[in-house]
């Protein structure tokens, strides 16, 4: 992406080209909540600031965090390609065909562990609970968020580890669904 | 390199924002004495007509010399500047009869702005006192820090709206106005309804696209429309975080930068006071939020911002 491109996303968000990753989560999650709600900021602009234009100004904020975090992932598969620790030769075959792979929570601990990266570190990045990244790799689906929460921590969790974030919150909340409708929790 | 004779001229700093009792010249005098402290030659400037008030945070019940000698009897400003008990810091009070500020007249006012420009101060600070009078607005926009001076509630927030709107359009107004474009901008604002304008940013973006040359113009003077936000009497952590809000706000509805400065807690010594009129000490030295003001004044200097949650 041209890098003027990139920095009106940042300005939508409000932040630096290349602010650390919680910026740009948090930085989300923020204008999200101000522009999605009620608030005494915007009360007093009455229809000068109108639902539509909130809306719009939504619309965008979320298209700028989404193409973010897919630049993002972009450059960290390329500066640091995933699963490349292993001792030569020893190709993991999902790498051969990334649309195939399936984001489950043991697949998320595989790419983790892969990349050398303790939960420790990703709690202390993303500001996340450790407790919680624990959860979501061992799928105790039970104890997590709403799906509507679950979606961004994962796409921040997914970004981070350079795995490609829509694919991982689909593939992981359609495993979060599925378990929701047997309504009993999956055996491990 | 040429050795640069002349002394840099002082700062102006305005203090305004629309609404009464936001603690404007509470600001305003804590500020003073926080840069006085720092080494600074400050001169405070007391610019609320009809409320002036800033003489009794030094101390001071009944001024001896104020605005009314300047407006009345044609006192040149710089005699009219009187010591505080602080090192640094003078004050020049304002006008103790209620004058209204609309009886000033437009050639008053150009020999009050060059003549606060000639003070003998590193820093001036104007407290502009309430309202968005269009001299009020004036005086705002001469400054080169424009303060805004808030406190977390809706009508405070409105009110600040309305000045910032008021000042902004001025500024457009008054700047193509000297390129000579002034009938175009109040035509196309009168006839906003049939140009599908409704608001200031709509028209500020319709003459960027219909003349490309006044959209040079306005990039030109509009990035020094930098504005610095002060939110006074916060109670919690919510209040802290308006300011990043109304920052995000007036990016995305006016396209205008504003820079979150800081805050100051809600101080019921200081509320007491004001209410009670006890003439002493007011600013901050009495109050017991030094640390608030350090970081406000400092950031204010660098021009720089709190970060969204409120940490400097």
């Amino acid at each position: 992406m041209p890098k003027d491109d990139l920095k009106k996303l940042y300005d939508v968000l409000e932040l630096p080209p290349n602010a650390p990753l919680r910026d740009v989560h948090n930085s989300f999650l923020r204008l999200k909540k101000l522009y999605s709600g009620e608030s005494i900021v915007l009360e007093p602009l009455g229809e000068e600031f109108s639902e539509k234009k909130k809306k719009k100004v939504l619309e965008q904020i979320e298209e700028a965090y989404a193409k973010i975090l897919a630049a993002r992932n972009s450059e960290a598969t390329k500066a640091e390609p995933l699963f490349t620790e292993g001792p030569p030769g020893e190709k993991i075959p999902e790498e051969v065909d990334p649309a195939s792979v399936v984001y489950s929570g043991p697949r998320l601990k595989k790419a983790r562990d892969a990349k050398n990266i303790s939960l420790n570190e990703v709690s202390k990045e993303l500001k996340l609970r450790l407790e919680l990244l624990n959860n979501i790799e061992a799928e105790r689906f039970e104890t997590l968020p709403e799906a509507i929460y679950l979606k961004s921590q994962l796409r921040m969790y997914a970004a981070f580890l350079g795995l490609p974030p829509a694919k991982v919150a689909d593939d992981y909340l359609a495993r979060h669904r599925a378990w929701k409708e047997k309504t009993t929790p999956p055996k491990e | 390199m040429p050795a640069k004779n002349k002394v840099k001229e002082g700062e102006i700093w305005s203090i305004g924002g629309g609404k009464g009792g936001t603690g404007k010249t509470f600001i305003t005098s804590s500020l003073g004495t926080y840069l006085a402290k720092k080494g600074r030659q400050v001169v405070l400037v007391d610019m609320d007509i009809g409320g002036a008030n800033l003489h009794t945070f030094f101390g001071i019940s009944r001024p001896q010399k104020s605005l009314t000698s300047f407006f009345e009897m044609g006192a040149s400003l710089s005699d009219l500047v009187v010591p505080t008990e602080m090192a640094n810091l003078s004050l020049i009070s304002g006008d103790i009869h209620s004058m209204a500020s609309d009886k000033i007249t437009f050639s008053q006012k150009l020999k009050l702005f060059r003549q606060i420009m000639k003070l003998n101060a590193q820093t001036v600070l104007v407290d502009l006192g309430a309202g968005s009078h269009n001299n009020t607005l004036d005086t705002f926009l001469i400054a080169d820090k424009m303060i805004v001076v808030l406190a977390p509630e809706v009508i405070a927030i409105e009110n600040m709206y309305h000045f910032i709107k008021n000042s902004l359009f001025r500024k457009v107004k008054k700047t193509l106005k000297e390129y000579g474009f002034k009938e175009i901008v109040q035509h196309i604002w009168d006839q906003r309804q049939s140009y599908g304008i409704v608001n200031l940013k709509e028209l500020i973006d319709y003459l960027r696209e219909s003349f490309s040359y006044i959209g040079t113009i306005l990039d030109h003077e509009l990035s020094s429309f930098q504005i610095h936000l002060v939110l006074n009497m916060v109670r919690n952590n919510q209040d802290i975080q308006l300011g990043a809000s109304i920052k995000s706000v007036m990016m995305k509805y006016l396209g205008i930068p504003i820079h979150y400065s800081g805050y100051v807690e809600y101080n019921d010594a200081v509320w007491k006071s004001v209410r009670e009129r006890k003439p002493f000490m007011l600013n901050y030295l009495a109050t017991g939020c030094a640390k608030e003001i350090e970081v406000l004044a400092e950031n204010l200097i660098k021009s720089a911002d709190m970060d969204h949650f409120g940490a400097a």
